[in-house]
């Protein structure tokens, strides 16, 4: 092959060709001359190169492309997992707090102040244990799609955890917060069907309107002690923020705090209220209740703690030592009368029945104290036992293998049924005093109240009736049949030194 | 023997000589495009009926081939061993371009002499016979 002639032209082309490359242009071809000479291969060589790289570059820039599709669809999901809640699509606490921040931002430039709802459903443990996780989790998302379709398109909807929800309402007047409120407490309110089953997730609803200038977490917070003077306050209700509510909820921690130490500090107190042979006004139990001997604020009720205990986890504990105390107190008893003439009713909160090694603690303690199993009768109430699984009735099952009674409380209080009733394990249904409080004046609830003791004792259970303040509702009581009674008339609560010297010589009022 | 008839833009000729080997002949100025390359090469694999046989590409005077066309020249065919025949130096870029882009699935080389050509395909099939 012989050299290009320095006037061949292809090679002025060619160096055109590489500036046109460098500058990014891989488009640009030479043509090779029909010579096919050497400068033609080179020609041909920097087409092939430039078809290479054209290649490459778009290989890459189309991975490129596809990656950052793949990433920003990552991100999407990032975002996704770290502001929405999972099972509800709702927004999550993050999100809400964004969505807090702005519209506060927005209210300081001119918009109005926004409100904040908090709402947590009053029943969901009871749903949630009772019916299951799945039916749960159902309902949870039944709720969501509720809440969603009350609220404006502006407002956001927030799942804060459990059941707890928060809507927050941009740019809005006392008003229109309200009716809001309203329309989520009317929908929470309409049943739920669960297969066959109907549950009603009512919800307890705090609200706080804004003011301009008051800050995000603030709003959430008010809001929640306003829920809470909402549950405390009924069920199923809206209660707006006022600021005497946070000392209600500095109290109730104040009160939480130091239940862990009144156990250990000696503070608890058991005090028996007997239980009678309305026929011969013989005592033949007593019932034991709890009472907390606080150090600066006297003696407290059950309604002033227990609710407190039950949610701070110190129920459990505090039921062991009521179980603990009162058999350990059964074990001083006189020489008459024998010991199985007298029971001792002790209460039982669902959590307690849930509790595994219950049946052991109770036969420990018995067998440590030399008290009959027998001599014991463990209340649980009619509510907690219709809310109950078949774990409850595992526990109450291994309670009757003891020896001791078992006893359904406050009946007529929830919605069992005498035939549900028979089923159970249990052999005594303490009826709620609200059932005879118009006894000695209304006739109707005469006959009604009965009819429930008939049909009680046609389930071969005894009844004992609670709340008896009167003569009257005595004497009413036992031209009924009813065999037993607790109430005011027989004795008010007192220690058990009491109740045993009582045991020698009973002075009571008998039907005459 | 002649059994495809060339049409434009296409190979020229695909045949079977007395020695078994494959020919195919791009025409002048051939711009071998990716659908081109393809229906040779299907065509040569009908051509050999389930037997792998050398092959020799005249391939002078093909203007350019194109990048889908070489991967074709990357898939596994009835060739065993393939001799491409160029001229000129133009050839020899495109040649070297195919082999070098493609991972060549049978020993694959570029001549401009016929009879080393052949010589090379005849090793290849004394080898393939042994």
């Amino acid at each position: 092959m012989s050299e290009p002639p320095a006037e061949d032209g292809r090679l002025d082309q060619l160096v055109d060709q590489i500036v046109q490359l460098a500058a990014g242009d891989l488009s640009v071809r030479l043509e090779a001359s029909p010579a096919r000479d050497s400068v033609d291969a080179v020609i041909t060589g920097f087409n092939l190169l430039a078809d290479e790289l054209d290649m490459m570059y778009r290989t890459l820039e189309q991975r490129v492309a596809e990656r950052t599709a793949e990433l920003d669809q990552a991100k999407r999901e990032l975002e996704r997992l770290a502001l929405y809640d999972p099972l509800t699509g709702l927004a999550n606490r993050s999100l809400l707090a964004d969505r807090m921040s702005q519209a506060v931002a927005r209210a300081e430039r001119g918009a109005g102040p926004p409100s904040v709802l908090l709402l947590d459903l009053d029943e969901f443990k009871t749903i949630n244990d009772g019916l299951g996780h799945s039916v749960g989790d159902l309902l949870l998302v039944e709720i969501a799609r509720r809440l969603t379709a009350v609220v404006r398109d502006t407002d956001t909807v927030a799942r804060l955890g459990g059941d707890e929800f928060a809507i927050l309402l941009p740019d809005i007047d006392e008003d229109q917060a309200l009716r809001i409120a309203e329309r989520a407490l009317t929908e929470l309110q309409k049943p739920f069907a669960v297969g066959e089953r109907a549950v009603w997730p009512a919800a307890s609803i705090g609200i706080c309107f804004g003011t301009r200038g008051q800050a995000a977490d603030l709003l959430l917070r008010d809001a929640d002690t306003a829920m809470y003077a909402a549950k405390a306050g009924g069920k199923g209700t809206a209660q707006v923020f006022r600021p005497e509510m946070h000392h209600a909820a500095r109290a109730r921690l104040q009160i939480a705090s130091e239940l862990g130490s009144a156990i250990e500090q000696n503070q608890l107190r058991l005090l028996y209220q007997p239980i009678v042979d309305l026929r011969s006004g013989a005592p033949v139990g007593a019932e034991a209740l709890i009472r907390w001997q606080h150090p600066t604020r006297g003696l407290l009720l059950p309604a002033e703690f227990i609710g407190v205990a039950e949610g701070s986890g110190h129920m459990v504990d505090i039921g062991h030592w009521v179980l603990r105390t009162a058999i350990a107190e059964l074990e001083q008893w006189p020489d008459r009368p024998a010991r199985e003439s007298f029971k001792v009713h002790v209460n039982l909160l669902p959590v307690e029945v849930r509790w595994p090694g219950l049946a052991e603690l109770v036969a420990d303690a018995l067998r440590a104290h030399g008290v009959p199993a027998a001599q014991l009768v463990l209340e649980i109430s009619e509510t907690g036992l219709m809310t109950g699984d078949i774990g409850d009735l595992e526990a109450l099952l291994a309670l009757r293998r003891l020896g001791s009674g078992i006893a359904i409380d406050d009946f007529g209080t929830g919605y069992s049924s005498i035939s549900y009733l028979r089923r159970l394990p249990i052999d005594s249904v303490k009826v709620d005093q609200s059932l005879i409080a118009d006894i000695t004046t209304d006739p109707t609830q005469v006959r009604f109240v009965g009819a429930i003791l008939q049909l009680i004792e046609a389930a071969g259970l005894a009844a004992v009736v609670e709340g008896i303040e009167s003569v009257e509702q005595m004497q009413r009581l036992a031209e009924l049949g009813c065999r037993y009674g607790q109430g005011f008339l027989f004795g008010r609560p007192v220690p058990w030194s009491t109740i045993m010297s009582s045991l020698l010589g009973p002075t009571r009022p008998t039907v005459s | 023997m002649v059994v495809d008839q060339p049409e434009p833009n296409r190979y020229e000729s695909l045949t079977i000589d007395d020695e078994g080997i494959i020919r195919l002949v791009w025409p002048t100025g051939v711009v071998i495009t990716g659908p081109s390359a393809r229906a040779a090469f299907e065509q040569v694999n009908r051509l050999s009926a389930d037997r792998r046989r050398p092959m020799l590409v005249d391939m002078a005077t093909t203007k350019s081939v194109a990048r889908e066309a070489r991967a074709v020249f990357g898939e596994r065919s009835a060739a065993s061993r393939i001799a491409l025949l160029g001229r000129s130096p133009v050839d020899r870029v495109i040649a070297n371009f195919t082999l070098g882009v493609s991972q060549v699935p049978c020993p694959t080389r570029f001549f401009t002499d016929r009879d080393k050509a052949l010589e090379f395909l005849r090793v290849g099939r004394q080898e393939s016979a042994e």
